[in-house]
């Protein structure tokens, strides 16, 4: 393959580079979470490998008594994720809330709700999910003391395939720059079980939902091409030149223009002489 | 103090908390402290260490006058030189009287400033935008410690080969790079980041080809999900490297820089002695002219 001859693959998280990547997202959790004064986080874990990585990472940098996981089941997720999300927990020693989401969920789009309709219903209900475990994670943010540990990858980040405000929201993510196929990599690094790697990538909001068939194409090849176009900066011309495919490049970078929105924070309209993240520029960070 | 040749440098590779001075001192005097007592002379800290690196706006709330009263707040640093008797360069954000702003380099040594370099390639580009803060230093000084010549360069600077040219060609022995630089980049079968890499690979040129020692101090820690590589090392005039810290945890280093060996790697191989600067010169009032 030409993309390969020019070296131009995303790099694999390997065994060599593991150790300092590992460390790298280690100290970032340690750090990052000691300045917002607190010592802990909180996360959702779906039984997907994403959560599973962070969850991993999470408990590896603050210690077991450090991370809380929410497992958060509506009555039509897979069996096997609850499954999955408790061997997590259990190889981990972490604390779990486990909470059933199915009543809330349904009673808002019962017919009793008058006006609610039925148009999308499918992504509405997917994106109401999202959001209201969303909304338990910062309760139980402010509950437990705790940060919320964002669990979106790279891919899924630049595809806009996340819930706004829903999955997409946290304190902090250490996995928002690892690509999908890295995840995978990473997770065999971290000794994930093997139950949870193998399985195909799903957000489990209805039942049979896969990502790859709801997008069209495989996460390894969206991530070849997204690596060009994002982190070597190249134009959809130039990667369809080193033989990408060119459909699938533009239907790509289409995807990530037209997500950008979702990535960044709401406008504000510039009124004064100082408007915050405009003009008024500080880190989070700032003391 | 120099013994047999050798003087003793400490590099500091330290996690400055941003914006936040009074604390960056208090751990700026420890290390310090530390480092006189494993009978460092001359102790080196990171790019803008006494501030923190992506300060943006608060750069504004940063800046020093050192020349004027507003200097006093580094009086507990000028103190401890003094009574140790040691030398210090650490960073710090620099205003002129014109309300200019400069990312600055000072050395206080045994309680007097003698050198403060002005940062002169101040990157804006990806993540970086120091020239929206800062503005650009005129030059590369050289100055003398215990007898011998050091130059500052920091970060951006040594990425730009003129720079170490013209620091050796003024008579640098020792060139301090001391930066703030985020990790970033992967790459398969590579056991750091590719930014650290590119480091390595440069700064032992610049030590076998201007046949000086290099002194890299980099900073750890992260600010706003940017994280700082570290790996602050010394490369001998042989282009190896002497002495290693880790790549993302905070320590400190005594090197040894041994100037018998500068001594021999300058006279088996002259490189210095033969540059021809009247060539250079007249190719570059060819350059400017063109």
């Amino acid at each position: 393959m030409k993309i390969k001859k020019m070296k131009k693959e995303l790099p694999k998280i390997d065994c060599y580079n593991f150790p300092i990547v590992y460390k790298h997202l280690l100290n970032f959790i340690k750090i990052e979470v000691a300045k917002a004064g607190v010592n802990k986080v909180v996360l959702g874990l779906s039984g997907g490998i994403d959560s599973a990585v962070a969850c991993y990472l999470a408990a590896n940098a603050l210690g077991k008594d450090g991370v809380a996981a929410l497992i958060m089941p509506y009555e039509k997720s897979a069996a096997s994720s609850l499954e999955d999300a408790l061997k997590v927990v259990k190889a981990l020693g972490i604390n779990y809330y486990i909470i059933d989401i199915t009543k809330q969920i349904n009673e808002y789009f019962s017919n009793k709700n008058s006006g609610i309709g039925s148009d999308g219903i499918k992504v509405r209900k997917g994106n109401k999910m999202a959001r209201e475990r969303m909304s338990i994670l910062y309760d139980y943010s402010y509950k437990l003391n705790s940060l919320v540990l964002g669990t979106s990858n790279k891919s899924e980040l630049l595809l806009g395939y996340g819930t706004l405000y829903g999955d997409m929201a946290s304190a902090l993510n250490p996995i928002g720059d690892i690509y999908k196929t890295q995840i995978y990599q990473l997770a065999k690094l971290l000794r994930i079980p093997e139950s949870i790697i193998n399985k195909p990538p799903s957000a489990d909001l209805w039942a049979g939902q896969s990502d790859e068939k709801e997008l069209g194409f495989t996460y390894e090849a969206a991530d070849t091409i997204m690596y060009l176009l994002i982190d070597k900066m190249y134009k959809p011309d130039v990667a369809v030149s080193i033989g990408c495919d060119k459909n699938l490049v533009y239907k790509i970078y289409e995807k990530i223009k037209k997500s950008q929105y979702k990535r960044r924070m709401p406008l504000i309209a510039k009124i004064s002489e100082r408007t915050i993240n405009i003009d008024f520029r500080y880190l989070r960070d700032w003391v | 103090m120099k013994k047999n040749n050798v003087i003793k440098i400490c590099l500091a590779q330290i996690n400055p908390e941003t914006g936040n001075l009074k604390k960056n001192i208090e751990t700026h005097l420890k290390i310090i402290s530390a480092a006189k007592n494993k009978k460092a002379s001359i102790i080196v800290f990171p790019e803008l260490s006494l501030t923190g690196y992506f300060l943006k706006d608060g750069v504004y709330d940063m800046g020093i006058n050192i020349y004027t009263d507003e200097s006093a707040v580094f009086r507990d640093i000028y103190k401890i030189t003094e009574d140790m008797g040691v030398s210090v360069i650490a960073g710090f954000v620099e205003k002129d009287v014109d309300f200019n702003f400069y990312n600055s380099s000072f050395c206080i040594s045994k309680g007097r400033l003698i050198d403060v370099h002005r940062k002169v390639y101040l990157p804006t580009y990806g993540m970086f935008e120091e020239l929206r803060y800062f503005k650009p230093g005129k030059g590369f000084g050289i100055f003398d410690l215990e007898g011998v010549k050091f130059s500052v360069l920091t970060c951006e600077d040594a990425w730009h080969l003129s720079s170490s040219y013209i620091a050796v060609n003024k008579g640098a022995h020792i060139i301090i790079v001391n930066s703030a630089s985020p990790a970033r980049g992967i790459t398969a079968g590579l056991n750091k980041f590719n930014s650290i890499n590119m480091w390595e690979e440069l700064l032992s040129v610049i030590a076998f080809y201007y046949r000086s020692y290099v002194i890299y101090v980099n900073r750890v820690g992260f600010e706003d999900g940017i994280g700082f590589s570290g790996g602050s090392s010394v490369f001998n005039p042989s282009g190896e490297i002497e002495n290693k810290l880790d790549y993302l945890d905070e320590g400190m280093t005594v090197a040894e820089i041994n100037l018998d060996l500068l001594n021999n790697e300058r006279f088996k191989t002259p490189l210095i002695r033969d540059e021809n600067l009247n060539l250079t010169l007249k190719e570059i009032e060819g350059i400017l002219k063109s």
